[in-house]
């Protein structure tokens, strides 16, 4: 059903309204509808209806994320100069646009996340889709990255680049969640920040050349 | 590409990163003095130069990795040099050249932000990596028609940073300018204040346009054009100004005297005219604010900075420079009380000493004023008046003492006069030293 939703093409599309339906219950009553049956009732569907589009609500906060990354995509590709980034500049570029979007929906994302606190340890299930969709994000601009000789190719470590990066992702993400700074200024520092690290620790280093030499070392034994 | 890009390598992120980066240094500068004297033991001939030299490379080497106030503060610092002993002066200077630059995309968003456009759509060419690094903003060069333009995009989050930062700085500024702490708050407001400002640009543009339009009959000087309606409070957009700075200009072109003391004199008829009739003063002069143009004339930019003077420290402070002063001890008297330089908490024994401690740095300072033209390619000057700095920072009396000297608007007039004498002193240029009107008789 993954790739149903995101073809959300027309206005009239019953998946949007249901989409929004929800965000707009969210938004004003500031918890989930108690059942499917009064949230069906109040967009005047039928709840066997409804279920041809969602079967939870987890399902369509799920969609929710999963819409917060096509815009961002979209908005990120429409940019000229993308094409000419570097891996570095795609994922910032990625990120302050992505934070942007979250930006629309901030008071949605407040309720359902903004007073969890174990969002360090455990995934909300609803994120995994966006999970899935970053990571092969990710996978593309580590794989032009490698070619660029921007980021290293070291064994069995760079298969965990993209879950390295999804850390970096959620890691934003809780930072933006508690930023009280004008315009979310501080979010736009911890991502620059962040994402020059990240590639930096990717990029060939001293380290490299140390584990080249002493396995050089090693083998005049 | 730009991948390259040092941008911010490893920029401490928090404030708690950042005091570990401080502690390092504090520690780093303890250890330095006991190996000093350590080193003395064995070699007595070893002179303090060789400590403040080891002390100027931490510190420089710690402050370079921090962007914002810090670095502005290292800025200031290599700016006073008679406060500053030479050795941290050289390190220091090195600041006001480095620091790492934004990466485009955040650049792209903050001007998604502001003009709800990308520089593309707004320029016909935008330069995708920074021209130039300033300590809170950079410069990207763009093309708009036939304009050739100069676009500062300020720093996420610098604004926020600055108050922090400064008390970050505190115990440095304490240990390095010899200062009690309460001598030090008394200027460190002033400087917490004008580091706020210099972060608000619409603020500055107004004030470019203000000053610009006021000095513009000034012979030699040309001022950029400002384009609000492409500035925000983050970004400036103004002319891009062709030309070299003093230091290249010097170098590349081996300008005649001729040349030097036009120059000069430009750059001296600005600050007259600004002090003496505006009553606020761009009180930034570091070199990488001038640039020469290739038709000889002097181009300033940057107004983030701007000391206005209160009219009753104006009146005291620059009756200072009058030559004859000196004989009328009741009037100097006054003009040291309200310049707050002694006050009724003074000792006598201190009174004594300071006054005749301000006099002797004010009949030097003093000294271009009283002369219709005067010579700063004269380096025996500039000694004189660093020696003068380290005799008296090294004086038990003035050292003992607790008590905060001098009004907090002294600290940027001076900071600008410093800044100036410097310059010329670069340029080795002969001045028609002019003065106001009130005070030639």
């Amino acid at each position: 059903m993954e790739k149903e939703v995101t073809k959300k093409t027309s206005k009239v599309d019953p998946k949007t309204k249901i989409v929004e339906g929800y965000m707009a219950y969210i938004l004003e009553h500031g918890q989930e509808p108690a059942s499917i049956f009064k949230f069906a009732k109040e967009l005047k569907m039928k709840e066997e209806d409804f279920y041809n589009y969602y079967t939870s609500f987890e399902a369509i906060k799920s969609a929710v994320w999963e819409q917060l990354f096509d815009r961002t995509i979209v908005n990120v590709e429409s940019q000229e100069v993308y094409t000419s980034y570097s891996s570095r500049e795609k994922l910032l570029s990625f990120l302050f646009t992505w934070i942007e979007e979250l930006k629309k929906n901030r008071s949605y994302l407040l309720v359902l996340y903004g007073s969890k606190k174990d969002l360090k340890g455990l995934l909300p299930s609803e994120v995994k889709v966006f999970k899935g969709m970053f990571k092969d994000f990710a996978n593309e601009i580590i794989l032009a990255g490698k070619e660029t000789e921007e980021i290293a190719d070291r064994p069995v470590i760079t298969d965990r680049y993209d879950d390295a990066l999804w850390l970096q992702v959620w890691f934003v993400f809780q930072f933006w969640l508690k930023d009280t700074s004008p315009a979310f200024e501080k979010t736009d520092a911890a991502i620059e920040k962040s994402v020059n690290l990240a590639f930096d620790l990717m990029g060939k280093s001293a380290l490299d050349t140390f584990i080249d030499f002493a396995k050089f070392l090693y083998q005049q034994k | 590409m730009d991948s390259n890009m040092k941008e911010q390598e490893s920029i401490p992120t928090s404030k708690v990163q950042r005091a570990a980066k401080f502690i390092t240094t504090g520690a780093k500068v303890g250890g330095n003095y006991v190996k000093h004297y350590a080193k003395k033991v064995v070699n007595p001939s070893l002179t303090k130069e060789d400590l403040h030299n080891e002390n100027a490379k931490d510190i420089y080497n710690s402050l370079s990795q921090l962007k914002g106030s810090a670095l502005k503060v290292a800025q200031m610092m290599s700016m006073d040099k008679n406060i500053l002993p030479r050795a941290y002066q050289d390190k220091f200077t090195m600041a006001q050249y480095s620091a790492p630059p934004l990466s485009y995309p955040l650049v792209v968003k903050t001007f998604q932000k502001h003009f709800g456009k990308t520089p593309d759509g707004m320029f016909d060419s935008f330069t995708k990596s920074a021209v130039n690094a300033a300590s809170i903003g950079q410069v990207h060069q763009a093309t708009l028609g036939k304009k050739k333009l100069a676009v500062k995009i300020q720093y996420p989050g610098v604004a926020d940073s600055v108050s922090s930062d400064l008390k970050l700085v505190r115990p440095f500024a304490l240990r390095l300018l010899n200062m009690s702490e309460k001598e030090l708050d008394h200027y460190m407001e002033e400087v917490e204040e004008k580091l706020l400002e210099e972060t608000d640009y619409e603020l500055e543009v107004a004030r470019s346009k203000e000053i610009s339009a006021a000095c513009g009959h000034i012979a030699n000087l040309s001022f950029p054009s400002y384009y609000e309606e492409m500035s925000s409070s983050r970004i400036i957009t103004m002319d891009w100004i062709d030309g070299q700075h003093i230091r290249e200009w010097l170098a590349n072109k081996n300008p005649s005297q001729e040349e030097r003391n036009r120059v000069g004199q430009a750059l001296w008829d600005f600050y007259h005219h600004q002090v003496h009739e505006l009553k606020q003063v761009h009180a930034d002069p570091h070199p990488g604010n001038f640039i020469i143009q290739d038709d000889g004339k002097l181009g300033i930019i940057d107004f983030g900075c701007v000391k206005v003077i209160p009219e009753d420290f104006y009146k005291g402070y620059f009756s200072l420079i009058k030559k004859d002063l000196m004989i009328n001890e009741q009037e100097l008297d006054q003009i040291f009380y309200g310049l707050e330089f002694i006050s009724d908490r003074d000792t006598a024994d201190e009174k004594l000493y300071f006054k005749s401690v301000f006099k002797e740095m004010i009949s030097l300072l003093g000294k271009p004023f009283h002369v219709d033209s005067f010579d700063f390619a004269n380096d025996d000057y500039f000694e004189q008046i660093f020696q003068l700095g380290d005799r008296i920072s090294n004086d038990k009396m003035f050292k003992k003492s607790r008590q905060a000297r001098g009004s907090r608007h002294g600290l940027y007039v001076n900071r600008t006069y410093f800044g100036i004498y410097n310059l010329l002193n670069q340029l080795q240029a002969n001045i028609s030293t002019t003065k106001p009107e009130w005070l030639k008789a």
